[in-house]
């Protein structure tokens, strides 16, 4: 205990001396990269997460603790800027222990060096994780960075009281989605005289790259596909295919000819889009299945049905997401990866699928033994879920050695192209020169 | 001169001996009292100026130190020399961020000059009733920006039913898309500024307003100066060290615009309102580049102080004539 205490002040001194002397690169002593005997605590976590994820995080690290008396502090957790705050933390040479967030991060981490290399053969119960989920925490060169924690694919949630009134049938292909999206925005679905309802709720900012974010199951859907191998683990950019053009045109047609999109679209974070579905501003909103619990929670509850996505031109493909866990460099190692390890346990999934009904934080387990379905007895949207995940889910091209700067710039150039109507293929080319350039910066431009 | 007055430094003279020489102990008094003297505004001063070495300039010399590496702060930091400068020439996005830049601060700070001024003259009382619409016309002045930002972010819906087009509606116009275009969102975020900062530069006009010498108007008026007249000859000519300062506020306050186009817009819809700050930022946070932010901050910096140079140059030429 008394050491406990003292290691504490040590780090609360070391923090003190970094912010008086602002920037100098100094690291904490607090938590050293020396191997330890006995992995001991306490841990620093930051989780990107909000509202009532915060208790289900802390229901599983207090098993955590409870099981190994390894106590985490009180965890940092937040959605907004989540990332430009760790970039922060990474500045000024104060980083967690361990770092809950989205597995597109892996490539952004590892370039910065702030997250440390996973032996994957270490890790204990490694072998109960889908290898999918371990594919998305593996960089270009095969090698591990994150533990995987959660998965997901997005399905389409759609107003069924508003299908209802239009005698309409949930869609099954894009024409459908235009169809209905049409009808939502023109016959006033809600029945109050006024005509402010549209068809799609679409995240259409460039923050965080939402807008590419979304318009990505388009592309495949499309039968495109971000980058070509130019051999030797060299890519080049593959945004000015037909493929591409179709899912474009299809895309801005929404925006701009039929004009069945939220009006704000193209400034609205997922947190706006959220409330433009959940106050019945718009009908359909293709989105992760996380979703269900925050839609239930408002007065949308029951009003509304998942389906699987709609079928493109090619196929059905929709955007498959992680949540990883990801050991910080110069931070406590041995406790953290103990963490990780019970983070993919059994138990810890089951804890986060069901703990807290508000938020389902394991949205699909990583772990075999688990299955969403049984654990959701009573509701077939997390049986939709998890078909559409084995299915038709397909992941960014998260391995890239920056996915997120690969996707910030595909954001800047679709926001631009649709904000201003444009020619779709002379942006595309645009664009393509864009995501080439890069790759080149990261090295990997064939 | 007065007798009192050329005697005070004669007595405080050190008192000296027959042989001429001044007394030590007197001395070293005077010698003690003088570095006191010297010393006592330094002291004083010492508390804000620890506060603004840690704070501001200590950050403001290491981040033009940054400018010249690719910041990498787990990996070890790599020289560049000039390289993130001569980016910052090039980029295409950095250039359409200054025009925003300065199109925003011009607008802006134009406007809110014009609407403080205007609210000024009509505000300008001591009557109770007066002093009461002033203090509800300050309110945006002393409220929060992000919270300024989010109410019009609402306010400016571009749907049919948003609170300002519901409003335009009933006049026949609209909807307008406000923030949602690349056509109107600098507009639109140009409105929201002029909206928070013409209260504050009412009240510097005011304060200026109050100064001016009643006899001047009174003058004019048994001069037969009209009402213009007046305002054009008198008022305005007396208020030109305040619309220096307003102004000079002004410029520095629209070069570096972040907040309110953070909230309302995020720099987009693509890239509309993308400013040097809102760059820098992205380029710092999003892209993980905080060398080429630093070597843009320091480009912005050069520019501000080159501006403010300019700005209390041109004040000291015009009360100079």
């Amino acid at each position: 205990m008394a050491f406990s205490w003292r290691h504490r002040a040590l780090a609360a001194a070391a923090a003190g001396v970094c912010v008086a002397t602002a920037l100098t690169g100094c690291s904490k002593s607090g938590n050293s990269n020396q191997p330890e005997a006995e992995p001991s605590g306490p841990i620093n976590v930051w989780v990107r997460g909000a509202g009532d994820s915060v208790k289900a995080y802390q229901t599983i690290f207090d098993a955590f603790s409870k099981k190994t008396g390894i106590t985490i502090n009180p965890p940092f957790m937040t959605l907004t800027d989540f990332e430009t705050k760790l970039s922060a933390a990474a500045t000024a040479h104060n980083l967690p222990d361990l770092v809950v967030d989205d597995a597109a991060q892996l490539g952004s981490f590892e370039t910065q060096g702030i997250i440390q290399e996973v032996d994957k053969g270490k890790i204990a119960g490694q072998d109960q994780l889908t290898e999918r989920a371990w594919d998305s925490a593996k960089d270009l060169k095969g090698k591990y960075y994150a533990v995987p924690f959660s998965a997901q694919a997005n399905v389409l949630l759609i107003r069924s009281d508003w299908l209802s009134k239009l005698n309409l049938q949930a869609p099954k292909t894009w024409d459908d989605v235009e169809t209905v999206a049409k009808a939502f925005t023109t016959q006033d679905p809600d029945g109050n005289g006024k005509a402010d309802t549209y068809g799609l709720a679409v995240p259409g900012s460039t923050t965080r790259g939402y807008i590419s974010w979304y318009w990505s199951s388009l592309f495949w859907q499309a039968g495109g596909s971000y980058f070509k191998s130019a051999g030797n683990g060299k890519f080049a950019a593959n945004l000015n295919s037909s493929q591409s053009l179709e899912s474009v045109k299809y895309f801005e047609n929404l925006f701009c000819t039929d004009k069945v999109v939220q009006p704000s679209a193209l400034n609205d974070t997922t947190t706006e889009t959220n409330k433009a579905f959940q106050t019945g501003v718009t009908g359909m909103y293709f989105t992760g299945p996380y979703a269900y619990a925050t839609m239930d929670a408002t007065p949308i509850k029951g009003k509304y049905i998942a389906v699987a996505p709609p079928k493109g031109p090619a196929n059905a493909q929709t955007l498959a997401e992680g949540t990883d866990i990801y050991l910080m460099a110069g931070g406590n190692a041995g406790a953290a990866k103990k963490l990780a390890e019970y983070m993919i346990t059994p138990e810890a999934q089951r804890l986060g699928m069901t703990a807290v009904p508000t938020a389902t934080i394991v949205r699909l387990p990583v772990n075999k033994t688990v299955d969403a379905a049984t654990e959701h007895q009573g509701d077939d949207r997390w049986k939709l879920a998890q078909d559409v995940y084995q299915s038709s889910g397909r992941y960014e091209d998260i391995n890239m050695p920056n996915w997120t700067a690969l996707r910030q710039a595909t954001s800047d150039g679709l926001n631009a192209l649709v904000a201003k109507c444009a020619d779709p293929q002379a942006a595309l080319n645009t664009l393509n020169d864009k995501l080439n350039s890069v790759l080149r910066t990261q090295g990997v431009a064939g | 001169m007065s007798l009192g007055t050329s005697s005070a430094p004669v007595a405080s003279l050190p008192r000296r001996d027959r042989s001429g020489a001044p007394d030590p102990s007197r001395r070293r008094q005077a010698i003690g009292r003088a570095v006191r003297s010297r010393l006592s505004p330094w002291l004083f001063l010492t508390p804000a100026l620890a506060f603004f070495a840690v704070f501001k300039f200590w950050p403001v010399i290491w981040g033009v130190y940054l400018s010249f590496f690719h910041v990498r702060p787990y990996l070890g930091n790599e020289f560049l020399g000039f390289d993130n400068f001569t980016r910052a020439f090039q980029d295409t996005d950095l250039r359409a961020a200054v025009w925003h830049t300065v199109l925003d601060a011009a607008v802006s700070v134009a406007g809110s000059m014009l609407v403080g001024f205007a609210l000024a003259l009509l505000l300008e009382s001591p009557a109770r009733h007066v002093r009461i619409l002033r203090t509800a016309v300050f309110l945006p002045a002393v409220t929060a920006m992000v919270a300024i930002a989010e109410l019009w972010g609402a306010l400016l819906f571009p749907g049919r039913y948003g609170a300002v087009n519901s409003l335009l509606g009933t006049v026949g116009l609209g909807p307008e898309p406000f923030l949602a275009s690349p056509d109107s969102a600098l507009w639109s975020v140009m409105l929201v500024q002029i909206w928070k900062t013409a209260p504050y530069d009412m009240v510097i006009f005011i304060a200026g307003l109050v100064g001016i010498d009643r006899q001047l108007y009174e003058s004019a008026s048994i001069d037969g100066a009209g009402a213009w007249q007046r305002l054009r000859h008198v008022t305005l000519p007396s208020l030109r060290p305040i619309t220096t300062i307003v102004l000079t506020l002004g410029v520095i306050r629209g070069l570096r615009v972040f907040t309110e186009i953070n909230v309302l817009t995020g720099g987009g819809p693509g890239g509309a309102t993308e400013t040097i700050v809102t760059t820098t930022y992205k380029a710092a946070t999003v892209s993980n580049d905080a060398g080429y932010a630093s070597a843009v901050s320091t480009l912005l910096l050069i520019a501000t102080i080159l501006l403010t140079s300019l700005t209390l140059w041109w004040r000291n030429r015009q009360e100079a004539k």
